[in-house]
């Protein structure tokens, strides 16, 4: 009756799952925000680090390989790759935990 | 030496190991506690690890754990202007300051508990 195994159509039938195919425009701005914010989280770091003269690789990889949100794309913002899906695209929501890890790169060409 | 104010604004709930490892060696064990942390390349890196679920400043000293809590606890909304015992404080100073008077009046009232608390001990 209750607890994870229960009988519930969305677990019995399979594709019953709620998820939209596309993010609604709040979810998008929510996106957007969450994205700068890592951004001026880097950007304060660095400045810090700056300031007594030392510095990370880790830190330098990110800012030399991975686009801020300003400089992103909307396709790689809100979609991600994915080699089963149509056209190689679904949307960055279905990512597990996808508000709480940092997906910006996609693999070239597509 | 300027310090990393680190607030943990996301859960780890569900994220792997080491993520919740880097978490708790900063110190951060649950939502909205900061902690502060020396700048260098040692806790960059680790902030960078667990940079999608904190907030980070850069701030010139570190405070205590009673500071930051004094910075978030609001105005109480009243100041003690005298003591006195709770009767004449209560027609004196009553429709000025009545959240005073009253908590006046219960700390004399939560003393004389403890007295009599202690004088039973006593006997």
């Amino acid at each position: 009756m209750f607890g994870a195994f229960r009988i519930t159509n969305p677990l019995s039938g399979g594709l019953l799952w709620k998820i939209p195919w596309r993010l609604s425009k709040f979810q998008k701005q929510r996106h957007r925000k969450r994205l700068r914010a890592v951004d001026d989280l880097v950007s304060v770091v660095d400045t810090a680090l700056a300031k007594k003269g030392e510095t990370l690789k880790a830190l330098e990889l990110w800012k030399a390989e991975m686009p801020t949100e300003a400089e992103m794309l909307p396709k790689d913002k809100y979609t991600i790759f994915d080699r089963n899906a149509k056209r190689y695209r679904k949307g960055i929501h279905k990512v597990p935990k996808w508000t709480r890890v940092s997906q910006r790169l996609n693999p070239p060409g597509y | 030496m300027s310090f990393f104010r680190i607030t943990l604004h996301r859960s780890a709930i569900g994220l792997p190991k080491r993520t919740r490892g880097v978490l708790m060696a900063l110190g951060l064990r649950r939502r909205s506690q900061t902690v502060f942390h020396p700048v260098s390349a040692q806790f960059a890196g680790m902030i960078l690890k667990v940079k999608e679920l904190v907030r980070v400043e850069e701030v010139d000293r570190a405070l205590s754990n009673s500071e930051v809590k004094a910075e978030r606890t609001p105005d109480t909304g009243f100041f003690v202007e005298r003591r006195g015992n709770a009767t004449t404080t209560g027609e004196q100073g009553g429709l000025l300051r009545r959240g005073g008077v009253v908590r006046e009046a219960m700390i004399m009232a939560a003393e004389e508990k403890k007295n009599s608390d202690s004088s039973r001990v006593v006997l």
